[in-house]
């Protein structure tokens, strides 16, 4: 059955739009990822304009998050005041981010920035996530547990001025770094309609050398964060959120992230990332595509 | 069928001011809602023509009268972008926007448009989709390319068409038109415009507006998104949220 999406201004097959969101939900239950990497370019393909993928994606990511920052809450797994230094740099992020949306969009360029943002950043998740699969199915075919790799010490960091203490994550680093992270990871989640947990993660481990028990929590927090503003700001700035495409993606993607977790509990996760690397390389690639092939027509029109 | 429209003419014709006119037309419909599961619809334009009066010149009786129904949106500010090859890849690069186009434009004719007048005529009174040209161009190339193909690209979405032998003659003097309405049509006021055509000049023409509304659900939603859009961006998060909150509640892990 279609439905009407009153600001994408078109009409769907509301079942394709609920399997997008159960299976991108199913995904992030299972990885432990947002899924907006994935969700935005499938909207893209659907049909659905670029900007309104990226604004409206957001809220499917608010709610995939709210459930895991609630678990980690309870076993008092967030550094909150690590979060709300990262969210002082994020709010400034959003607003840089939804200003800088509005401009690429009024240019007519909102596929293009979509397509060249995420061509590299897909290509280059997808890469090293197939290259760690690939290694730790071999090391584990050969019996031996796979490599770790050990945070880098980055003495620079150290010198940064205005230290503060974060007791729940047991650092005394500058708040500056936390801030840069904070603030570039919400200039992106604005303009491509993702979470950022996979910067934001590492880039607390390896360059923060946050302990890894409060890395998930604190993320979520910030990411919920960044969300939820970077919603209100398209919502009155851009008019880009879709109600409509935003409840239904969200309504699939709670239940396909139940199911994922329960999934994950059981399945072997390598053979199945092995396969998330190929279907995020799959996606990078059919964008690619489209930024190289010659268009069917090269006239389009707007403002109808 | 006959009966119904010939009684909506007489009221058509006692409510208009038609004395001394050539022409009487109506439309089975001044108003259209759009609901959420509208899929197109159509509307009847007829009318009559009067048959030959008696200060004709003998002979005139002879020469045919063309009928040319045409119905016309809202303007709206068309923007065509053209992608070129930059640096490998396809971008959107040259940019026209053309103000003053009509959103719908449909027309029905009772013969092909050249057999009807000349080129010039039509244009005069805006007659036939070629003849539609935007008031205002904001454009650095000439807009002449990006005309032909936003009129091709409306043609495709169905939101311009031109039906020659559209208007069909019920007897000799009465006349009716089909014209669809898709869904996708912008909302407003629609004007139905009726010529009458003789001797490749027009020598009556009436005009009948026709409204077209959205309703339902969705119309509720734009508006909100619109009109209170801070409390539309709160009501989506607090969605999200709660939603997100209820399935932990509700699928709470065994664990």
């Amino acid at each position: 059955m279609e439905i009407y999406l009153p600001i994408a201004d078109m009409s769907v097959q509301w079942i394709v739009i609920l399997g997008m969101g159960l299976g991108v939900g199913f995904l992030s239950g299972l990885f432990g990822v947002g899924g907006g990497f994935l969700l935005t370019p499938l909207l893209v393909f659907y049909g659905i304009p670029s900007g309104v993928a990226v604004a409206t994606t957001l809220s499917h990511i608010t709610a995939s998050s709210i459930s895991g920052a609630i678990a980690q809450w309870k076993k008092h797994a967030i550094d909150f005041k690590m979060a709300g230094v990262m969210m002082v740099g994020g709010l400034a992020g959003t607003g840089v981010g939804v200003w800088l949306f509005a401009i690429m969009r009024h240019a007519g360029q909102m596929d293009l920035v979509v397509s060249l943002t995420y061509v590299p950043m897909l290509g280059i998740i997808g890469g090293i996530m197939l290259n760690e699969s690939i290694k730790t199915l071999k090391a584990q075919a050969r019996g031996n547990a796979p490599a770790r790799i050990y945070p880098v010490n980055h003495v620079w960091i150290h010198g940064l001025p205005l230290k503060a203490r974060f007791r729940q994550s047991r650092l005394y680093i500058s708040v500056i770094p936390p801030l840069v992270i904070g603030f570039l990871v919400a200039v992106m989640s604005a303009i491509m309609g993702i979470g950022g947990g996979f910067i934001l993660v590492p880039a607390m481990i390896y360059l923060l050398r946050m302990p890894t028990n409060v890395v998930i929590g604190t993320s979520l927090v910030q990411i919920i964060g960044v969300a939820v503003v970077t919603t209100l700001l398209q919502a009155t700035s851009n008019y880009a959120v879709d109600i409509m495409l935003a409840a239904i993606l969200v309504l699939g993607g709670v239940v396909g992230a139940q199911f994922g977790v329960r999934a994950g509990a059981k399945l072997r996760g390598e053979q199945l990332r092995l396969l998330l690397a190929l279907l995020v390389l799959a996606v990078a690639a059919r964008l690619l595509w489209g930024l190289l092939l010659p268009p069917s027509d090269v006239y389009s029109l707007a403002g109808l | 069928m006959r009966t119904v429209l010939l009684s909506t003419l007489l009221l058509v014709a006692v409510t208009a001011p038609v004395r001394g006119q050539e022409l009487v037309s109506g439309v089975s419909q001044d108003l259209i809602q759009i609901t959420s599961n509208y899929t197109g619809s159509d509307i009847v334009v007829f009318g009559a023509v009067e048959g030959q009066t008696q200060n004709q010149a003998p002979g005139a009786a002879r020469k045919p009268k063309d009928v040319v129904v045409v119905v016309r949106g809202p303007d709206a500010d068309i923007t065509v972008r053209r992608r070129d090859r930059v640096a490998g890849i396809w971008i959107n690069h040259d940019a026209a926007d053309l103000s003053g186009m009509p959103s719908y434009y449909f027309l029905a004719s009772t013969r092909p448009l050249s057999a009807i007048a000349p080129a010039d005529v039509l244009a005069r009174y805006g007659i036939g989709i070629q003849s539609l040209k935007p008031d205002a161009v904001h454009s650095h190339h000439d807009y002449e390319p990006f005309r032909q193909a936003a009129l091709r690209h409306l043609e495709q979405s169905k939101l311009y068409s031109q039906v020659p032998g559209g208007v069909e003659f019920l007897s000799a003097t009465l006349f009716r038109a089909h014209v669809p309405v898709p869904a996708g049509v912008t909302r407003g006021q629609y004007n139905v415009e009726v010529f009458l055509f003789r001797d490749k000049a027009v020598i009556s023409a009436q005009s009948t507006p026709l409204f077209i509304d959205q309703t339902g659900l969705e119309r509720r939603l734009y508006n909100f998104a619109h009109n209170q859009s801070f409390d539309y961006g709160l009501a989506t998060v607090l969605m999200a949220i709660v939603m997100g909150w209820m399935s932990s509640l509700l699928f709470r892990r065994p664990v």
